[in-house]
């Protein structure tokens, strides 16, 4: 530690202390003008700052008569003044007649001053003054044998006073030497000091690098969002053109028109939010129908039994981002199309750790003349590689609305291969009702898990019911 | 997706291969491996392909996939001279009715715990919670021929499975755990489906529950097999893959004349597929003899009919196969995921952004200067915290969902400012100020709108903090708005203030009322904004 580093009170204290050399605290105090507490939080400090000074804790006795030691230092302890009544041979009756009998009279014995012979008493030689009369006479009172004595008999008390020794250091004294800067700090510097180039004589307070302030957070982006703005970042750079549209869908954009069967487990109201009411289907609409039914004008079958248009106008929350996708196929159906979604989505599911009824969706579509199977895979690879997982594999998936189907893994350093997603080309039980001649790879993701991936989250519900302290504590800077 | 149990002695033995050369390959094959254990592996095999749902099934395609067969396996059937009818008087019950017999099995329980496990994942898959299918098994000795599938008065009194006691078909619906289950399939009946033998002994109740007199057991040899339902193709699909498991399980199938039809069929369905159409989708250039090989190998009939064309032998099994595409994806399957050459297409196009995204990230640059943080509440919330505890009134166009799983989540969020002041309660431990807000959809009705809302909550937030933080968004977002007082209950009388667009009220500032803090559990004030921005779309 440096002179520098320390503060005018601490340069005052080590000033007025070097002529000194050691001093209590209390001294000091009336030397600075400050409370003696404060001057030691100074000295400690001092201490502290490459021991420029050492404080002592000094604890002192004193002694205090009571209010009967001081009346018996007035006139004499009781055996005293009783000695004083006794002129000859004194009958012990008249004796226990004086104001002091009850206590002088033991003392009389015990100090061997008068003996007592058949009921009188008499003076027993020259009674010297005791120790213990000493002592109570004595200014101040000190300690020895007599105020033991008074101690005992109650009429002295004894207190303990704590005081604070202060002594300067060879090190403090160098300090000293080499002079002190004792001019008034300034804290802020003013407007006026600046207008009147005072600033530059003044004695700036100097502060601590080492001692962090309050600390600062910025406004921020949630970090969930940020990982889904990356995501829509990369769509964007590779060319793809963002999707949107309504929460509410019917089940026709959301199930019928994505060949979802009717009695699939997934429409079931276990597992899709219904709100009621019924909503309008879209022109062509038969054709969906026929294609659920037994195939259209494909080589498909169909799923057979009958299709009902009322389970097609029933109205829902959304369950998946590929709502978005084929209705914004149906109003674009020329190629080529790079299209994408995030948005969130719902499903009836209660909320735990890893659970949550809506959650957000990643969905990417792509339309073209002559696009395949391998060109999604290539979509894929190169989707998620940029989203930082360049290890991707490919395993076969299943999805009512796609044909072939996959489920990318990428592998995650201490997880190994881990799914995230699915995908396939829509399947032309999808397609033809719509017109669209050419073959749609489409892929989606749910953002929540790669959230949990990516910010090494354990619990969903963080991203949605967020403590804000994990939101000021998580940096802007994600991991790469 | 349905979890399935391959035991691993019983798997290598019909594979024909160890443990560990078949589960290493089991992804690429179309399957997740839900745990290993050190006798059998968890399976999840996809909804589509039922015929998996089976340590046999799965065997069979394995043996083709792992190169050990190849092409479709062909069931032999004799006639068993047993004879079904059904009653006409199931017509709009349950009306549909596969049935095979079986015989020379030995079950033991390993393989009886496997048949119940197909019987399940049957059920869930196939018949969509024994509605469409219900499948039942019963040991053929205990019971005589001919059989009658009939619709029977509700009160008609047998013995149901793991009971000892007679009790009417009805009681069954409240007092037997699978008749509780499934009561709702057949509640409504006028009579209820029942299956019978020739002296009037009962088989089973579809779809609730069989009889304990035909209880399948490990001294069972021959077993009779009824599907009921009510949709002819599931029906048909869940008794050939019932059938073929238990053939490829050691049995001698044997036909039953169902109302003098002879069922089960087995019969293959054919397609010819295009070599070029399938080398287009999977974006591979591969011949006749390339896709026939590999079809082979997953189990079908394949023989190149011309350089464009194969003529496809779909086994009875396969259900999944609606479209020459299913046929196609196998063709991948076989030639490896792995293998394909993965790169994008040249598909030129122009990146574009919603204008939503556009706003929503105007309206978090200008939140996030002022210093707060965004946060990203649920859309689904309660009356309570949107109406109650803001002591506002309850909006008519509140979007109601028909099933919710809690109260707390059952309507979706009007606006924003409900959720944050939510938020600051889940923080009300959290260092002091806090300064959040939410940009995002909200629903009046069916319409998704978008809003925003900030709260600032501190020991001297004020009316003029709120003001202040108002003006400013709505100047950097550029919207010419006036200010004038609110009648917002959310807020202090005098401490409050609504943002008017063009004469439309769009949002509202102020001091939050004392009453909504306690509400939330907070105990300093609010200073908050909310602003409906669906007009700025």
């Amino acid at each position: 530690m440096t002179k520098s580093t320390l503060s005018l009170n601490e340069r005052r204290l080590l000033a007025a202390l070097a002529p000194l050399g050691t001093a209590d605290a209390a001294e000091l105090g009336a030397i600075l003008g400050a409370a003696p507490d404060a001057v030691v939080q100074y000295a400690n400090l001092l201490a502290q700052n490459g021991e420029l000074a050492t404080v002592e804790r000094v604890v002192e006795k004193s002694y205090d008569l009571t209010d009967e030691g001081r009346q018996y230092a007035e006139k004499g302890l009781p055996e005293r003044q009783l000695l004083a009544s006794i002129g000859g041979p004194t009958p012990m009756a008249e004796l226990k007649a004086h104001p002091l009998a009850s206590i002088g009279i033991g003392w009389l014995r015990r100090k061997g001053w008068v003996t007592i012979r058949e009921g009188v008493v008499e003076r027993a030689g020259e009674a010297p003054e005791g120790e213990d009369e000493r002592a109570l006479l004595a200014e101040p009172l000190t300690d020895g044998p007599g105020l033991r004595d008074l101690l005992k008999r109650g009429l002295a008390v004894e207190r303990e006073t704590v005081g604070y020794r202060v002594a300067i250091t060879p090190a403090g004294r160098t300090l000293v030497e080499a002079g002190l800067d004792l001019r008034e700090e300034v804290g802020q510097i003013t407007h006026e000091m600046l207008l009147t180039g005072t600033w530059r004589d003044a004695a700036l307070r100097r502060y601590r690098v080492d001692r962090l302030p309050r600390r600062a957070v910025p406004g921020k982006i949630h970090p969930y969002q940020r990982l889904l703005d990356e995501m829509r970042r990369i769509l964007l750079e590779m060319g793809f053109v963002e999707m949107g549209g309504e929460l509410v869908q019917t089940g026709f954009w959301n199930f019928d028109a994505l060949f979802q069967p009717q009695d699939h487990p997934a429409r079931e109201m276990q597992d899709t939010f219904y709100i009621g009411g019924e909503a309008d289907l879209p022109d062509g609409w038969e054709k969906v129908r026929r294609m659920h039914e037994h195939g259209g004008e494909t080589t498909s079958t169909g799923w057979g039994g009958i299709w009902q248009e009322s389970k097609a106008r029933q109205q829902v929350l959304r369950t998946h981002a590929t709502a978005l996708s084929i209705q914004y196929l149906a109003a674009h159906p020329a190629p080529p199309i790079k299209a994408f979604a995030i948005g969130r989505v719902f499903r009836r599911e209660a909320i735990d750790p890893t659970h949550t009824p809506e959650f957000e969706q990643l969905e990417g579509i792509v339309m073209d003349e002559g696009v395949t199977f391998s060109h999604l895979l290539g979509f894929l690879r190169e989707f998620y590689s940029r989203l930082g997982f360049p290890q991707v594999r490919f395993r076969p998936g299943y999805f009512p609305y796609t044909e072939p189907s996959v489920e990318p893994e990428v592998y995650v350093e201490g997880l190994g291969w881990v799914e995230l997603g699915g995908a396939g080309v829509f399947r032309e039980e999808v397609t033809v009702p719509l017109g669209l001649e050419h073959p749609v790879l489409a892929w989606g993701l749910g953002a929540s898990r790669l959230a949990m991936l990516k910010l090494g989250l354990k619990d969903l519900r963080q991203l949605y019911r967020s403590d804000i302290d994990w939101i000021r504590e998580t940096p802007i800077r994600g991991r790469r | 997706m349905p979890v399935i149990t391959l035991p691993y002695r019983y798997l290598e033995r019909l594979v024909g291969l160890p443990r560990e050369a078949i589960v290493e390959r089991l992804p690429m094959f179309g399957s997740d491996i839900e745990r290993r254990e050190e006798d059998h592996v968890d399976v999840e095999f996809f909804a589509n392909r039922p015929d998996l749902f089976s340590t046999e099934g799965a065997a069979r395609a394995l043996r083709g996939f792992l190169g050990l067969e190849e092409g479709p396996v062909r069931y032999e059937t004799a006639p068993s001279g047993i004879a079904f009818s059904v009653d006409p008087g199931l017509a709009e019950i349950r009306p549909y009715l596969g049935s095979a017999v079986v015989r020379g099995l030995s079950l033991d329980e390993e393989a009886i715990v496997s048949l119940m496990g197909l019987q399940e994942a049957l059920h869930w898959a196939v018949g969509r919670g024994r509605r469409k299918v219900a499948i039942g098994l019963h040991d053929l000795a205990r019971i005589r021929p001919p059989f009658r599938y009939l619709a029977s008065p509700r009160d008609r009194r047998f013995v149901p499975l793991d009971f000892e006691e007679a009790m009417s078909m009805e009681e069954m619906l409240e007092r037997h755990p699978k008749g509780r289950a499934y009561a709702h399939l057949v509640a409504e009946a006028p009579r209820f489906p029942l299956i019978v033998d020739a002296g009037d002994s009962v088989l089973s109740f579809p779809p609730i529950i069989n009889g304990e007199l035909t209880r399948v057991s490990t001294g069972t040899t021959d077993v009779l097999l009824d599907c009921t339902g009510t949709d002819r193709r599931a029906v048909e699909t869940a008794t050939t893959i019932l059938c073929t498991a238990l053939a490829e399980a050691g049995g001698r199938l044997e036909t039953v004349e169902i109302d003098g039809v002879t069922t089960p069929l087995l019969a293959p369905s054919f397609r010819e597929v295009s070599v070029g159409e399938c080398s287009r989708l999977l974006g591979l250039d591969l011949d006749a003899a390339t896709v026939a090989g590999l079809l082979r190998r997953m189990r079908f009939g394949a023989e190149p009919t011309g350089t464009d064309r194969v003529r496809v032998e779909v086994p009875c099994y396969r259900a999944d196969i609606m479209h020459d595409w299913d046929v196609f994806e196998d063709v991948a399957i076989a030639y490896g995921y792995e293998r394909f050459p993965a790169i994008p297409s040249k598909t030129a196009t122009t990146a574009e952004e919603l204008l939503s995204t556009r706003l929503k990230r105007e309206v978090r640059e200008a939140l996030c200067g002022l210093g707060y943080l965004e946060t990203m509440p649920f859309v689904l919330t309660s009356d309570e915290v949107l109406f109650g505890r803001m002591r506002r009134e309850l909006a008519p166009d509140v979007l109601r969902l028909l099933h919710p799983i809690s109260e707390d989540q059952s309507v979706a969020r009007t606006s924003l400012l409900p959720l944050l002041m939510e938020l600051l309660e889940y923080n009300r431990f959290r260092e002091l100020p806090q300064r959040l807000f939410a940009v995002g959809e909200t629903l009046r009705g069916f319409v998704t709108g978008l809003g925003t809302a900030a709260v600032s909550c501190h020991g001297a937030a004020d009316f003029s903090e709120a003001y202040a933080v108002a003006d400013a968004l709505c100047r950097e977002l550029g919207l010419a708005y006036s200010a004038v007082e609110s009648d917002d209950p959310a807020f202090i009388e005098g401490r409050r203030g609504a943002l008017v667009v063009g004469g439309v009220p769009v949002g509202v500032f102020g001091e939050v009322h004392p009453e909504v803090l306690g509400a939330f559990g907070l105990d300093h004030p609010v200073a908050a904004v909310e602003l409906d921005l669906s007009a700025l779309l």
